[in-house]
This record gives structure tokens, C-alpha cells and sequence, in this order.
């Protein structure tokens, strides 16, 4: 008896094996089936790419969200580019001429470009674009790019002229963003249709599965793209991504460092990173006592040992950054010129003895539980103060809670990861100018407001730089925010997939990602 | 029977009625805003007042509400304010592959639970019993996120099968809709059979205690007879009401699994709803589940009518 038992008790374990074995068979004829189909459609590839999250809609002047943005840039082309090394390229326009008083800019426009539905790109569908994008009722969050812009001129279909009220530095590079896509004239809902002049067309959307986009064949640059097609998967979790690029099921996934080490020489596939326009922070509400005083922030500055957060957080895959990130090579500033980067509890400890906090004070730290690299940063900076007599609580809290406080200009101290951008202007006056967007810690100090618009208006380069650099390093002085450390991005690429990631991001690399057979 | 099915139907009423206010508030009372999630870091105030109006979140709470229910009386379930997407037809889609999967997870588990709890429970505290207990813990103890990762990479790594990325449904190729499925269904499924097999083995050693069973022994059934003739139907009833809590569950969304494996069901519709501040989605998703949730149990009660001809409403 006991034996028909344990007999039963194996069968139905080899029963439980075999069901699955029943699909472990499958692979071979899985790529059977691949190869067969390979053969059928000669010379078609189609890239599969893993995403995180659902797009949330494509009017590339609404959605400024990554996973929306990551497909209308591909859909849409801009007046400008970005190439690797983030230098500005012909886009949809192939030259452009600045007055030199800086307050006109003339674009002229490439001939024959095509929209997907057929008809043909004119300095009328620019203004429109540039139209609705300024227009308050449209909500564009790219209207504050453009702020300058007085009025927009077309004097034939192929030029395009934007009058300024002020000479615009940023001007060149901010069009160059996707949110500034050019879209056909009379366009009013972009959320159902995507009429671009991309090199791809969207071609399905299916909700929580994938997103497909087919080549235009029709793109006015011949040798580009160089697939036929690109399926974004939507893959919520980073196992499941991981586990089906070693099965080449996905071509390209972007991964946590963690997960790159893990997938760092495993066969058939290779792990690329770049250096990422992002960068973390500690931002400091300068309006709250005790952190009104800059002594105080200075002590901070001092008591935080950067590249500890460096090390511990991102293993070493960062680097320290300024208010610019250092992707933005001829603009950041080499770290080593921030004298309050080197760690000095001593000293931090006399600068709170000054502003009267000789044995320090307790605070909150808040910071997003969605993103373990911001908590552990948290930790760390939690350790670190602890040395100089500051008790600080952390307080985790949940995406759309913690936007809701960074938004409050009511917070202590908060940790969290801006992207730079691609041009200084947003690193610097967007994020921290009196009148500032993004400039939540309400910090305003008229010396930085002026070299940050002179800088806006600079139209020589050398100027420009000049200004920008002592605008660092006053603002890194001030410490309103303690700039911790900018990542370098990962991806994971299967081993026949020609994918270089740079900073100019994704769309750019993977118009020209090639497959091998 | 008939009155006693309509009275359950228009108890419905007060029951999904609750839901809606219950789920309005809390929703609302959460912190976060959609538009400015929607636009992130990356928002101007001017940009989030407009996105707001466009999402029509600038009126008073209780006309927003009104608005809402209005339009579920018409059966009108309203669009997501970030996609502007129908609700209902992709809380219906969703549904179905979420259907799918419970029902196969459910068909795993029961075949594991059945035969082994009662085996279990007429060979109670020998070996069998001991290993099939043991087993049933390790079933309810390890969370289906370690199983499913485990399986996942297991099977990745080690015999490079993945399972294929886009869902199909058995309807349309069920050879294929079986490799898609099998991996969560087997996850979920280890954990519906570990309670359904704790369940069923309690049911029986109870029931093999009575009077009847004896009986039974006593005129010389088989011992096959008496587990499948008198055991299995008087121990249903506790067996059918968890499984019935089960099936309403799950078909509620397994949330981890589906994300997990990337199942577009409707746990997962209603967790990026509720990340996204998306209110439309998830009241409409709560609502949804909830009359589920309800009707499945209203079926379980008259399934014990089948079994059990004494029960009598």
C-alpha cells in the first residue's frame, strides 16, 4: 500500500515536471516556426524591445512621460537633433541661420519630406506646431522652452522665422526636443491619431502588451532605419526581463546596475551603460528653519561623502556631478572645483556651531519608496549627518504622494533624480531662477537670476560658458540642492543587435540599431 | 428558489451602491493628483491646471461623483483620464484573460488538492499524511512572487524556455494560449492547492468519523465506494466555499502573478490605475471585481442546494 503511494505521490510530481517539460520542448519548435517565418518575409527584422510601463498616450506637447516619449520621438521627427555626443544636427531642417543680434532665427526647411499620411512637410505645419505648443489652452509643458518666442513667420514653404523677444542660447537645442515634435497643421487630437514624419509609424497599440511601430519607407534620410519594425514589449518586471533575454525572446532591455552585473558575460548577450544625463540630489527647502541659514546647507555639503553614495548605492557605476551632468561634457564643471565636495566633518561641525546648532537638530528626509537607489541614498546621507549631530527621519513615500510634497515647496530635505537636460538653460534656470518651474526649494538669490539669463542671452559661446561657470559654482556655494552623483544608464542587447545607447537617448540609438542574421 | 435569487440580485443593489461611495472616497483621499503625475517633475502649474480641466478634476467631488455614477447607470463605465481610453471594454478584455487564468490555476490546484487531501485524511497521521502536510505548508508558506521568479529563471536559465511574450487566448490558439498561461497558473495554482487541500482533508476526517460512514463500512461497501460515495459529497460543502473564495480572488486579479509574468489581466489594469491616480480605471475596476466577487458567491450558495438537497432557501 504504502508503495502505490509514494508511486502516486511521483507520478503526479513527474506529471507537474512534464507539463512543464511539455513546454520545455517547445523552444525547438519555436524557432523552427522563427526560422520558417525568417524565410518566408526574406530580409525583414523586427527589433523587440522591453519596456517598463504603458505608454500614457503620444501628443508629443502633452505627455512628457519617458514611456510615451520613448515612441512619438520615433514617430515624429524635430527641427533640430541631438547626436551621440549631444552636438546639434539637421533635423527636419537641414540649415539655419542666427541674426547677430540673436533676436531672429531663420530654418530652412529639407525638401520633400513627407508626412506618413502622404502629404508634404511646409513651414506652415512648423508654425502651427510651434503655435500649439505656445498656446496656454494646449498645456504644453514645452510652452516654458519656448518662452522667448515673440512670433513665428513663414515666408515660403521651405522657411521658417522665429522672432525673439530676447536672443535665445537654448533656443537651437531646446527644439531639438521631442516634446517639440512637428506635427501636420490643423493635427488637434494627437492622442488618437500620430500623423508624424518619423522614421517609424505606429502601427498598434495594445494596452498592458505591446506597442508596434512598422519603418517608414517613405523617411527622408535613405539608409535609415535600418529595421522594418520595432515592438516595444511592455515587461513590468525586471525578473521577467532579464529571464527573456537569455531565452532571445527580447532583443534590447534596459536593467538595473544590479541586474547588469548579473547578466555581464552570460552567452548571447552583451551589456552596454552609458553616462546618464540624470543625477541625484539632496534638495533643501531654504525657506525652513534651520535650513534658511547657508551655513547650515554648507554644513550638510561638508558632512556628506559623495562618493560613498557613489560606491554604495551605485557600486561605482556614477559619477559626482555639479549642477550640470557630466554627460554634458562641455559644460559641467570638473567636480574637484567644489571646495565643499570634500568631506570635512570638522568643519561642518564649526559652520553648525556658527549658525548656532552646536549640537544639531532632528529632520525629515522624505524620498520615494518607487526608487531603492533614492531610499538608499537616503540611508546613506542618514548616516552621514548622524556624525555631525543631525538626526534625520527618513519618510518613504509613494510616487504620487511624493510629486504631491516636492510640489508643496513645504518639505525639510528630500532626495531625489532630475534629469539635467540637454542644454545648460534648463540645468540651471529652470530648476533653480527665482521664477523657476522646477524650482520647488524657494531658493532665489538675484546674482544667480542674472548670470542665468545672461547666459540665456549669451549669443558668443565662450561667454556663455563663462557665465554658466560661475553660476555653478555660486549655486554649489549655496547649496539649495547637494548635486550626489549622476548613473550611468544599462542596457542588455542580444549579441547579433547593433544597439549603441547614448545620452542623446534611445530613439537615437535605435534608429540606427541594425540586426545581424 | 426563484424569490430567493431575486432578493440576492436586488441586494446587489445597496452592496455595489457602498462600493462606488466607498471606493470614490478613499480614492480621492489618497494624496497624489493624476495630471501632475502625468506630467512629473516636468510640470509647469499652468501646464497641470490644464491637464486638470481636460480631466475634468477642477469640479466640485460630489458633481464628480454624481457624473460617474450617472454614467455607470447607463452602463457608460467612462475613459481613463490618461489614455482616454473606453473602460468597460478593456476592463471586459482584461477580465477574460484574467478568467483564463484563474480557471487554469483553479484546475491545477484542485487536481493536486482533491485526491491528495483525501488521501491524506483516510491515511491520517501516517508517513503520507506527514510529507503531504509538509508539503502543504511549504505551499502556503513561500509567496507566489518566489515561486513564479523561481520558475521563471529556473526555466530560463537552465533549459533556456521562455514563455512566448504575447498572450493569446485558447479560443483562438490553445496550444500556444497554454504556454502562455502555464507558468502563472501553476504558480497561483500550488497556493489554491495547498488551501484547498488543508480544507479538504479537515472536511473528511471529519466526515469519516460519522455514524453513516460505519454504517457504510459495516454493510461491506469497498473503501472506494464509501470516499467517493458518502465521504466526498458530505464534505463538499467546506470544500466548495473556500474554493469559491478562491475563484472570486483570483478573478479579482492576481496582481503580483500577472505582473510578474506580464498577464495584461485586470490586477494590473487596476495597479497602474491606482499608481497613475487614474480614478475612472480604478473605480471602475473595484466595482467590476466586487460584482464578481458577489455573483461568484451567490453561485457557491446555490451549488450547496445541489449538493446538500436539505439546504433549502
Amino acid at each position: 500500500m504504502k508503495k502505490r503511494v509514494l508511486a502516486s505521490v511521483f507520478l503526479s510530481l513527474s506529471l507537474m515536471l512534464s507539463a512543464c517539460s511539455g513546454g520545455g520542448s517547445a523552444p525547438a519548435g519555436d524557432s523552427k516556426e522563427q526560422s520558417g517565418e525568417a524565410s518566408k518575409t526574406e530580409g525583414k527584422s523586427e527589433l523587440i524591445v522591453a519596456v517598463d510601463q504603458d505608454p500614457v498616450g503620444y501628443d508629443p506637447h502633452k505627455v512628457p512621460a519617458a514611456s510615451s516619449s520613448r515612441i512619438y520621438s520615433l514617430v515624429y521627427d524635430s527641427l533640430t537633433k541631438l547626436d551621440a555626443n549631444l552636438d546639434l544636427v539637421p533635423g527636419l531642417a537641414e540649415t539655419w541661420e542666427t541674426a547677430p543680434d540673436g533676436k531672429s532665427i531663420t530654418f530652412h526647411l529639407r525638401k520633400g519630406v513627407k508626412f506618413h499620411k502622404g502629404q508634404e512637410l511646409t513651414a506652415e505645419d512648423v508654425k502651427y506646431t510651434f503655435e500649439r505648443i505656445l498656446n496656454p489652452d494646449t498645456g504644453s509643458i514645452a510652452k516654458s522652452y519656448f518662452a522667448s518666442v515673440d512670433s513665428i513667420e513663414a515666408p515660403d514653404p521651405a522657411t521658417v522665422v522665429f522672432k525673439l523677444k530676447t536672443p535665445d542660447a537654448a533656443f537651437l537645442t531646446n527644439a531639438s526636443a521631442p516634446s517639440a515634435s512637428i506635427v501636420s497643421k490643423g493635427s488637434t487630437d494627437l492622442t488618437k491619431e500620430a500623423n508624424g514624419t518619423g522614421p517609424f509609424i505606429l502601427k498598434k497599440s495594445e494596452p498592458g502588451q505591446y506597442v508596434l511601430l512598422k519603418k517608414n519607407p517613405d523617411y527622408f534620410s535613405k539608409e535609415l532605419p535600418k529595421v522594418d519594425a520595432i515592438k516595444f514589449q511592455i515587461m513590468k518586471d525586471e525578473a521577467e526581463r532579464m529571464a527573456a533575454i537569455r531565452a532571445g525572446k527580447i532583443d534590447i532591455s534596459a536593467v538595473s546596475a544590479d541586474s547588469a552585473k548579473l547578466l555581464e558575460g552570460k552567452p548571447g548577450i552583451q551589456v552596454k551603460s552609458y553616462q546618464s544625463l540624470e543625477y541625484s540630489y539632496l534638495g533643501i527647502n531654504v525657506k525652513k528653519k534651520p535650513f534658511d541659514d547657508p551655513r547650515v546647507r554648507q554644513a550638510i555639503s561638508y558632512a556628506v561623502d559623495r562618493n560613498q553614495i557613489v560606491q554604495t548605492v551605485w557600486k561605482g557605476e556614477a559619477s559626482l556631478t555639479g549642477p550640470i551632468a557630466p554627460a554634458l561634457t562641455s559644460w559641467a564643471l570638473d567636480p574637484s572645483s567644489y571646495p565643499s565636495y570634500s568631506t570635512n566633518v570638522e568643519k561642518a561641525k564649526q559652520l553648525l556651531a556658527e549658525a548656532g546648532y552646536p549640537n544639531g537638530f532632528d529632520t525629515v528626509i522624505e524620498t520615494a519608496s518607487t526608487y531603492p537607489d533614492m531610499v538608499e541614498s537616503a540611508q546613506v546621507i542618514q548616516q552621514q549627518l548622524k556624525a555631525i549631530g543631525i538626526n534625520a527621519k527618513i519618510n518613504q513615500l509613494e510616487w504620487g504622494n511624493y510629486i504631491d510634497t516636492w510640489k508643496s515647496k513645504d518639505m525639510n530635505i528630500m532626495v531625489g533624480r532630475n534629469t539635467s537636460g540637454v542644454d545648460s538653460d534648463r540645468s540651471m534656470r529652470y530648476f533653480f531662477s527665482t521664477t523657476g518651474s522646477a524650482n520647488v526649494w524657494n531658493y532665489s538669490n538675484p546674482t544667480y537670476d542674472e548670470l542665468v539669463q545672461k547666459a540665456l542671452e549669451a549669443v558668443d559661446v565662450k561667454e556663455r560658458k563663462k557665465l554658466y561657470d560661475e553660476a555653478q559654482k555660486l549655486l554649489v556655494e549655496d547649496a539649495p540642492n547637494l548635486f550626489l552623483a549622476s548613473p550611468k544608464n544599462f542596457y542588455a542587447v542580444r549579441d547579433n543587435v547593433d544597439f549603441s545607447p547614448t545620452a542623446a537617448g534611445e530613439s537615437t540609438a535605435l534608429v540606427k540599431t541594425s540586426v545581424k542574421k | 428558489m426563484g424569490s430567493y435569487l431575486v432578493k440576492r440580485i436586488i441586494s446587489l443593489i445597496p452592496i455595489l451602491f457602498g462600493i462606488s461611495i466607498l471606493v470614490f472616497t478613499i480614492l480621492h483621499l489618497v494624496p497624489g493628483d493624476p495630471a501632475s503625475i502625468m506630467l512629473g517633475t516636468e510640470a509647469t502649474p499652468e501646464a497641470v491646471a490644464v491637464l486638470r480641466a481636460e480631466m475634468g478634476l477642477d469640479k466640485p467631488l460630489v458633481s464628480q461623483y454624481l457624473h460617474w455614477v450617472g454614467g455607470l447607470l447607463q452602463g457608460d463605465f467612462g475613459v481613463s483620464v490618461h489614455t482616454g481610453q473606453e473602460i468597460l471594454p478593456e476592463i471586459l478584455k482584461r477580465f477574460m484573460i484574467t478568467l483564463q487564468l484563474t480557471l487554469m490555476a483553479v484546475l491545477i490546484g484542485w487536481t493536486l488538492a482533491i485526491p491528495f487531501g483525501i488521501l491524506s485524511a483516510i491515511r491520517s497521521h501516517s508517513k503520507t499524511d506527514k510529507v503531504i502536510r509538509i508539503l502543504t505548508l511549504l505551499g502556503i508558506s513561500v509567496p507566489n512572487f518566489a515561486v513564479g521568479t523561481l520558475l521563471l529563471l529556473g526555466l530560463s536559465l537552465y533549459f533556456n524556455w521562455f514563455p512566448p511574450i504575447d498572450v493569446t487566448s485558447f479560443w483562438d490558439d490553445p496550444a500556444e494560449a497554454f504556454k502562455v498561461f502555464i507558468l502563472p497558473a501553476v504558480t497561483m495554482g500550488i497556493a489554491v492547492a495547498a488551501g484547498v487541500m488543508r480544507m479538504t482533508r479537515s472536511a473528511f476526517l471529519e466526515t469519516m468519523d460519522k455514524d453513516f460512514i460505519r454504517t457504510a463500512r459495516a454493510k461491506g461497501n469497498s473503501m472506494w465506494t464509501v470516499v467517493m460515495g458518502h465521504g466526498l459529497r458530505n464534505s463538499s460543502i467546506p470544500i466548495v466555499t473556500i474554493a469559491g473564495m478562491q475563484i472570486g480572488y483570483l478573478l479579482g486579479g492576481s496582481v503580483i502573478v500577472e505582473q510578474l509574468f506580464s498577464i495584461p489581466g485586470l490586477g494590473q489594469y487596476v495597479l497602474d490605475g491606482i499608481y497613475q491616480r487614474d480614478y475612472p480605471v480604478v473605480q471602475g475596476g473595484v466595482l467590476f471585481v466586487a460584482l464578481v466577487f458577489v455573483l461568484v458567491n451567490l453561485i457557491i450558495d446555490l451549488i450547496y442546494t445541489w449538493i446538500d438537497p436539505r439546504i433549502k432557501y
